[in-house]
């Protein structure tokens, strides 16, 4: 069951991915970004991660996805799509070597097994996982305390730098 | 068990003979979990849409009945059947599809909006325990709240394929809109699961001894309103303003795509209806009666009220919706997540016994709550109360709206 | 959780918060410049009550040691000194000047975490709060050039703020942990066989960590955005892009890549990549140099040689290498802050940053003049500066070592570099001034200038005082 749906739902997200990039029309482009999203969020569910599928699913497809859409409405000479132009024969040669360096990385790499590394939480399968994320991350002894902070931080920082460079100058 | 108590709880009770039976068949476990599946979805759709067809007849009647005239009364008795002769009559219609539009996108657009308003009900809890709901998933208000951000995506891709200005203008508003009230709107949720502690639809329900809009006031008022932005209903219906948009993202739709577009929007209606139930109201839980029947009551009083606004309230302006979002409502939720995070330490140190009712917090909160509210409305509008600061004119360029975008008239 | 030992930071952040509150209602913005640069006294006090400590917190996340602290210090007096010099030249705009101080200051707690955090996703979220915060302070002008630095800035940010991650994940997926210590353990198992090769995953994360340290640094090929943003970002950004944001990129890669990278097998490895790109990047930076008309342009290139004479100790892996990195820093922060400050308070006058501007600067105003060159002349490496001891310290470093092909490679940019700060300095004292009108200078530019340009004098005479500091700074790294 688990494997069929495993299939499934990677040939979607492959081949939806494959659309964004090949697509020239920008705002489809766009939506099958989103119908990405959701494939990776189903992905995650046939792995237990209900917490997490459900986070991609509001973070990305809702917030990231809006956004891009966004920013497609607000840009002009969008049916002229995504312009051909002279870099593109060495951004493919490029990036086909970055592709195949990656795939002999992974292929060529004794990879560590999650049975031989220390976990921070100790977790059984087939259970709700948000307590176990919850537990990870705000920990007193080994969770992410200091960089879930900073992360506030970040996020007050960057709301002040957008207010600054999208107000209008002149006085209030 | 008496037919009563069958009847109480008539959907768990339906959904479990159901298993039961299908269980004496030696089935696999998978193939069970499929046809349970199947009933739940078909007890869902029973539930749903006999109500949006009472929604639709309401809406008018109620509001014609505040509006002391008589509303639709030729079809049937009080003109029950309008809303089916009003279905004959928009499926009979022909399909319009604009020139240049995007034709694929524009069939898709309608069946989002339909499928992702019926896909919340798949958490909402009707009856006591697991199987009161279609799936009661562990992580239940945080699907309700990931599932509905999709609606902005339909609108989306209707306002955008139907290759029309009032259209993409309606989009664009939506977008903006919806996005702006997502934010108080779940940030006015971690209230609740806060004092419930758990995510689960089934839980939220179960602990509630007395209803939390009592405890919550202030979560519950941010999540109404936020909520009618996120339904675009009157009075923050700017998005498909009539007399400006000429109806918006669905200027372009007719007959079925109409009809789903709209049916979709009933659908989602009814689902926030079901939602406030079941997060500020207590879900189906009441005395005497049978569970069912204090669902949908507590349903139809919330549709009510927002009836009552529609035909109370004048729309408001664009920049004032975006304001009221940002500065209004979302400083609130966030003063209520502080206070509710204070008040649930305090309850587990000092206060183990006061599960079933705890008086202090509910007199501190509604005080709370409604001091807050007036202060808050005195700053918002000595601020401006969501005026959009339009910048100084700058020398050589026109005036008037988007002058900042034209080129300086030398 | 030891709250003290985070003190300086949560001081700094209070401070950005309270000048964000106070912009509401005070109509004097000066005031804001004061409490910023009067609130830094805080952190930097408890930084230096600090001193000595060695411990971690946060379940190993924060790390205080030395060597954080000496980079607290050095970027907090960083911070200080660019809002000092700030002062005038903050009247440019309209409005948000108290954004404009809260953003620096948030971005300086930014790098000062990215200087103390002993895991990646700390490091990670720290250097996109630095990063972040310097993307709206590079575009604050919204002229077109500024606007065009902030988005190139932004997107090639973005970018190698992708390949970083990339790499940590690979790093994270072959160790299976991201807290530096448990990293090291685990790396010194997979490279049993002496070989980084052993683990192409390994190595393929340390070399995407490389480009993603690297975009910090400003070293080539990561280059491509310093001319662009150092000449459209308001002048005292680029200064704290060009020394502070440096200074801690610098900061993260001794940390990540002594601790978790740092046994023998594979140090000799990555610090043949550092030495390569440094002798790529100093050349680079320095023979573009000397076909730039813009000052700010001039001394982004002039950044991007530096960044590769400091990869010259990275690639010495040794005490004397290390500290020598750090001394470097502290003196090339005095010399290019001293310049920059000249730079501005001559611009506020002038509104030019052009090099033929410069002419004949040296009657218009003989104190600042005499500063920028004094400070540029120090960049070149003559004594009696500190730009001289800070050079000595590291080539020595690289030819015991054995590296002597690095130090030759490195003196013989030294001497293409004079030419062109040789060139401004020409301008400055030979040239017909354009006009005669002084350029006037404010009390807060005095005092800014005099610190760095008396620092530079000190440290170039007296190297020891920093020097030591820097000893027992690196005592941290095996």
């Amino acid at each position: 069951m688990t494997e069929l749906a495993f299939w499934v739902i990677a040939i979607v997200l492959v081949s939806s991915a494959l659309a964004v990039v090949l697509l020239r029309n920008v705002f489809r482009a766009a939506l099958l970004l989103i119908v990405c999203f959701f494939g990776v969020a189903a992905l995650y569910i046939t792995l237990n991660a209900d917490f997490l599928a459900a986070a991609q699913v509001l973070i990305y497809a809702g917030a990231i996805g809006i956004l891009l859409l966004f920013a497609i409405m607000l840009t002009r000479d969008l049916h002229s799509g995504n312009p051909f132009h002279r870099l593109h024969l060495p951004a493919l040669v490029l990036s086909l070597l970055l592709l195949a360096t990656i795939i002999g990385v992974v292929i060529g790499t004794d990879w560590t097994t999650i049975s031989e590394v220390p976990q921070v939480v100790e977790m059984p399968l087939d259970e709700p996982t948000t307590s176990y994320i919850a537990i990870a991350l705000f920990d007193q002894d080994n969770g992410f305390v200091l960089p879930f902070e900073i992360a506030s931080v970040l996020l007050l920082a960057a709301l002040i730098g957008a207010v600054v460079l999208v107000r209008r100058e002149g006085k209030d | 068990m008496s037919v009563w108590e069958y009847i109480v709880d008539l959907f768990v009770n339906v959904r479990t003979d159901w298993i039961e039976w299908l269980q004496g068949f030696n089935l696999a476990s998978s193939l069970i979990i499929l046809l349970d599946s199947l009933i739940g979805i078909i007890l869902m759709l029973i539930f749903v849409f006999p109500i949006v067809i009472i929604f639709i007849w309401l809406e008018r009647r109620f509001i014609a009945w505040m509006q002391l005239r008589p509303g639709p009364n030729r079809c049937g008795p009080f003109g029950l059947l309008q809303p089916i002769a009003d279905a004959i009559k928009t499926l009979i219609k022909e399909l319009i599809m604009p020139a240049k539009g995007d034709k694929l996108v524009h069939w898709l657009a309608p069946v989002v909006l339909f499928f992702s308003g019926l896909m919340l009900f798949a958490v909402i809890p009707i009856g006591k325990g697991h199987l009161g709901a279609l799936a009661d998933l562990n992580i239940g208000i945080l699907y309700i709240v990931a599932i509905g951000s999709l609606s902005v995506t339909a609108i989306f891709m209707a306002g955008w394929s139907s290759n029309n200005k009032y259209a993409l203008l309606g989009a664009m508003r939506a977008v903006a809109q919806l996005v702006s009230y997502e934010v108080p709107m779940v940030l006015s949720i971690v209230g609740v699961v806060l004092i419930v502690g758990s995510l689960q639809m089934s839980e939220i329900v179960g602990q509630q001894s007395y209803p939390f809009i009592l405890v919550q006031p202030l979560g519950c008022f941010i999540y109404f309103i936020g909520a009618m932005a996120e339904l675009n209903r009157s009075p923050m219906d700017q998005i498909e303003a009539e007399s400006e948009l000429t109806t918006g993202y669905f200027t372009e739709y007719s007959g079925m795509k109409f009809a789903t577009f709209f049916l979709g929007e009933y659908i989602s209606t009814l689902a926030i209806a079901t939602i406030v139930t079941t997060l500020f109201l207590g879900g189906w839980k009441g005395p005497f009666l049978p569970v069912w029947f204090w669902f949908v009551f507590k349903v139809f009083a919330v549709f009510l009220v927002i009836l009552w606004m529609r035909a109370t309230l004048i729309r408001v302006r664009i920049d004032q919706i975006m304001a009221f979002s940002w500065k209004f409502l979302l400083p609130m939720a966030l003063i209520n997540i502080f206070i509710t995070a204070a008040e649930v330490l305090i309850w587990d140190k000092w206060m183990s016994g006061w599960e079933s009712f705890p008086w202090p917090f509910i007199f501190v909160n509604w005080a709370i709550a409604v001091v807050l509210i007036l202060l808050w409305s005195k700053i918002f509008f000595k601020l401006g109360g969501g005026r959009v600061e339009v910048g100084e004119v700058r020398p050589g360029y026109s005036q008037g709206y988007g002058a900042d975008l034209q080129a300086p008239v030398s | 959780m030891n709250f003290w030992l985070l003190s300086p930071e949560l001081s700094l952040c209070g401070i950005a918060l309270a000048v964000v509150l106070l912009d509401l209602v005070i109509e004097q913005k000066k005031v804001l410049a004061v409490i910023s640069v009067f609130g830094l006294i805080i952190p930097i006090a408890f930084t230096i009550a600090l001193w000595g400590e060695q411990q971690a917190s946060f379940s190993g996340m924060l790390v205080v040691d030395n060597f954080s602290l000496f980079f607290k210090f050095l970027i907090l007096g960083i911070s200080a000194l660019v809002i000092i010099s700030s002062v005038d030249y903050v009247k440019k705009f309209a409005r948000f000047q108290g954004e404009y101080y809260a953003l620096i200051l948030f971005s300086t707690g930014g790098l000062m975490l990215m200087c103390s955090t002993g895991e990646l996703i700390s490091i990670y979220i720290a250097l996109e709060l630095a990063s972040i915060s310097l993307y709206a302070l590079v575009s604050f002008l919204k002229d077109p050039k500024s606007s065009e630095a902030g988005l190139k800035y932004m997107i090639l940010g973005a970018i190698s703020s992708a390949v970083l991650l990339l790499g940590m994940a690979f790093v994270f997926g072959i160790t299976g942990s991201t807290h530096l210590d448990q990293i090291a353990d685990k790396v010194s198992t997979l490279v049993s066989g002496g070989q980084l090769w052993d683990s192409p995953a390994l190595l393929f994360g340390i070399v995407l960590m490389v480009a993603g340290f690297g975009f910090k640094i400003a070293s080539v090929p990561f280059q491509m955005w310093v001319p662009d943003v150092y000449e459209g970002a308001p002048t005292p950004i680029t200064a704290f892009l060009s020394v502070a944001s440096k200074a801690a990129g610098f900061a993260v890669i001794l940390r990540v890549f002594y601790t978790a990278f740092g046994i023998e097998a594979i140090s000799a490895d990555w610090g043949m990549i550092f030495a390569v790109l440094g002798a790529i990047s100093m050349t680079l930076g320095n023979v573009v140099a000397i076909a730039q008309t813009n000052i700010k342009r001039m001394l982004g290139y002039s950044s991007i040689a530096h960044a590769g004479y400091i990869m010259v100790g990275l690639a010495a892996i040794s005490t004397l290498g290390k500290s020598g990195v750090l001394f470097f820093l502290a003196g090339y922060a005095l010399a290019n802050l001293g310049a920059f400050i000249a730079i501005i308070a001559i611009s506020n006058k002038t509104g030019s940053d052009e090099i033929s501007d410069y002419s004949g600067m040296s009657r218009r105003s003989p104190v600042i003049s005499f500063i920028l060159a004094f400070c540029l002349i120090s960049l070149i490496g003559i004594p009696p500066t500190v730009g001289f001891m800070a050079k000595f310290y590291i080539f020595n470093a690289a030819i015991q070592q054995d590296l002597l092909w690095l130090v030759i490679i490195a003196v013989l940019n030294s001497t293409i570099s004079a030419y062109y700060y040789l060139r401004v300095v020409k301008v400055i004292y030979i040239g017909e001034p354009l006009s005669d009108e002084p350029i006037p200078s404010s009390i807060p530019m005095r005092v800014s200038l005099a610190i760095t340009s008396i620092g530079v004098l000190v440290l170039g005479i007296y190297p020891w005082i920093v020097l030591r500091l820097a000893e027992t700074a690196v005592v941290t790294f095996p």
